[in-house]
């Protein structure tokens, strides 16, 4: 049955002005507040003090370069964790409790969550005397307040993402093409390598995408398991927004790192395309 | 008949279910059996166990003398073709053929010519460079089957390759896949619900109910010599009228006790199924001269139905319902519903079987 026009109308309209609203409205706000001083008049001398010496610029690096990390480090953590969960649990409630333990760190607020790993992580934690103990390490180093800690922090609450996103992907895989794979001589790692990943991709591509936006726009992890030590885009974005009022350079901010996080988005969709044009034109 | 592949005992159970139970069968090389049977006779688990993805199953298999106990798929001489095809749809055509040489470490270029050899076979070459998602229900099979020969396997398993195939290619694919069978000489083992199919290509056909297989012979054995009343009635039109046999030897049908002539080695005071294939009987206006080895009965016309080919007479004899075809060619014109006619058939076309 097709739906008429009127309520479809309705039911597309809704979301629209929620959006609309709650997200278009306030970006074109901050965008405007940007371009303006703080008396009202145009400029784009908050632009130009982001890049008048590298103190920003080096900001963004920083965020970009751990957010890539986390990334990376979620993939490999995520990707193994939803493998299992689709291919190797069998009964469907087994599933579901994987399911359930995997967005478990999601349910406890952020700072808890970051002061739990406070404790793990400090000279005297449970991480440092676990390594000395085992004989890793002959005495505790340095993990927090370092970007490392950041990574720790950032990838343990982004893990849940990429699994979802993956094992949603994984899920939609016919088995019996592993099946044909595998009848075809291919071992169990070639069959993974040349069917399964590829096949996954789509997955890969929209949890990291998800994950490193995460990444780039955290604030609280970064804050507390850095103690302030690392500065992330957020930090000086909160700052002069909450401590300084200089609403203007903090909207600045904000859209540099918009702008800067959406390129490298289109950047990576642009090489992943690249990459599967060429190999289809190299095969045919 | 020296066996190829030699299925021993296998048993596979799923709690208090057997989806085989003790099924043994030889097959010889360059042989093309059919397994034959209704969803859920295990002919499917049979087959998927000779390639190897049924686990802790009880027997043993061995193709060409060697045993294929603890073998993995991908170790066995064998190749499948999927029911749903299952090709690769990240990969082109010719990537999904060259998929097996490929693994099998022949290099590139080798397996991409080997491919093309294989898709050449089943005249697929042409759409090399399309994505499965690009070709027909028929080009997929094709291009599955060129899949599964491109290893050059020693036996091949084929799972319902024609289910999906609009009647008019399956009729064609039969006999394509029949004559690709008999020019790479390679053992076919192919699993059908499909009575016919099986009866068109099968050298011999495996019958299978409940997870062992009940008679194993060729078409025509099994045919005009089923082994119980599941066969016949699996194989072919049937009728199959309940019967028993008396305490002096003599069989009577159960309904109005109708004396049927028939040699038999069934037991005394037992009941039986008495088969007569529709073709044997003969409708007639009229009576035929009665003797001891023709069966004659009074019967009242209930349908008369064209289906082409045969004209098939539906009719009442004795409280008993048969069914009697014969060609179009000869006059079917001849009845219409509600006649009295004589049906009668020769004794020797009759048959006891086990209840």
């Amino acid at each position: 049955m097709r739906i008429r026009n009127f309520w479809a109308a309705i039911l597309i309209a809704l979301p629209l002005a929620f959006m609309a609203a709650f997200f278009l409205v306030p970006f074109l706000v901050t965008v405007t507040a940007s371009l303006q001083t703080a008396d009202g008049a145009w400029t784009l001398a908050n632009y130009k003090k982001i890049v008048a010496d590298s103190y920003y610029p080096g900001i963004f690096y920083t965020t970009f370069k751990l957010s890539l990390i986390s990334t990376i480090v979620s993939f490999l953590i995520g990707y193994p964790i939803a493998y299992y969960i689709v291919n190797m649990v069998e009964s469907r409630s087994a599933r579901r409790v994987c399911y359930v333990l995997v967005i478990m760190p999601l349910f406890t607020s952020n700072i808890v969550r970051s002061f739990g790993w406070l404790i793990l992580l400090g000279r005297q934690g449970l991480v440092n005397q676990a390594m000395v103990a085992m004989g890793i390490i002959d005495r505790p180093v340095p993990i927090l307040f370092t970007e490392t800690a950041i990574v720790i922090g950032l990838a343990y609450i982004l893990v849940p993402f990429m699994v979802l996103t993956i094992s949603s992907v994984l899920q939609t895989i016919d088995r019996s093409l592993v099946e044909a794979s595998l009848d075809l001589g291919s071992s169990r790692l070639a069959t993974f390598l040349h069917i399964t990943l590829p096949l996954s991709l789509p997955g890969v591509i929209a949890g990291s995408l998800i994950v490193f936006t995460l990444a780039v726009s955290a604030y609280v992890v970064p804050a507390i398991m850095s103690g302030g030590r690392v500065v992330v885009m957020a930090m000086p974005i909160f700052d002069n927004y909450a401590t300084l009022f200089d609403f203007n350079f903090g909207a600045a901010l904000a859209v540099g790192l918009l702008i800067v996080t959406l390129i490298l988005i289109a950047l990576y969709l642009l090489f992943i395309e690249r990459r599967g044009r060429s190999q289809i034109a190299r095969q045919s | 008949m020296a066996s190829f592949i030699d299925v021993k005992n296998l048993t596979k159970r799923y709690g208090d279910y057997f989806a085989l139970n003790d099924v043994s069968v030889e097959v010889a090389e360059g042989e093309f059996l059919a397994l034959l049977g209704p969803s859920g006779c295990g002919k499917t688990t049979l087959l998927r166990s000779i390639a190897g993805f049924i686990g802790s199953i009880g027997g043993e298999i061995s193709i060409d003398g060697r045993p294929m106990r603890n073998l993995p798929p991908n170790r066995r001489p064998v190749n499948t073709v999927f029911q749903n095809y299952a090709l690769f749809p990240h990969m082109t055509v010719v990537e999904n053929v060259a998929y097996g040489p490929r693994r099998n470490g022949e290099g590139r270029r080798a397996a991409v010519e080997h491919a093309e050899r294989s898709l050449s076979t089943v005249g697929m070459l042409e759409f090399k460079a399309r994505y499965p998602a690009q070709l027909s229900g028929g080009q997929q099979q094709r291009v599955a089957l060129a899949r599964a020969i491109a290893n050059r396997p020693k036996v091949l398993l084929l799972d319902e390759p024609l289910g999906a195939l609009d009647l008019k290619l399956r009729k064609q694919m039969q006999i394509e896949l029949k004559a690709l069978q008999q020019s790479l000489g390679m053992t076919f083992v192919f699993v059908t619900h499909d009575q016919e199919e099986a009866l068109v290509m099968a050298d011999r056909i495996a019958v299978m109910e409940a997870g062992r297989i009940v008679q194993i012979g060729t078409g025509e054995e099994i045919y005009h010599k089923p082994a119980t009343r599941y066969v016949a009635d699996f194989i072919g039109d049937a009728n199959l009228i309940a019967a028993r046999v008396t305490a002096e030897g003599t069989l009577e049908t159960e309904g109005k006790g109708l004396s049927l002539p028939v040699r038999h080695n069934a037991s005394p005071e037992t009941k039986v199924t008495y088969l007569i294939r529709p073709e044997a009987i003969s409708v007639s206006p009229a009576a035929r001269a009665a003797s001891d080895d023709v069966i004659d009965l009074k019967a009242v016309t209930t349908d008369i139905v064209f289906v082409g080919n045969a004209t098939r007479v539906y009719v009442e004899a004795r409280g008993e319902k048969l069914v009697c075809q014969f060609p179009s060619s000869e006059r079917a014109a001849d009845f219409e519903r509600g006649q009295t006619v004589h049906v009668s058939w020769h004794r020797d076309n009759g048959q006891v079987l086990a209840r």
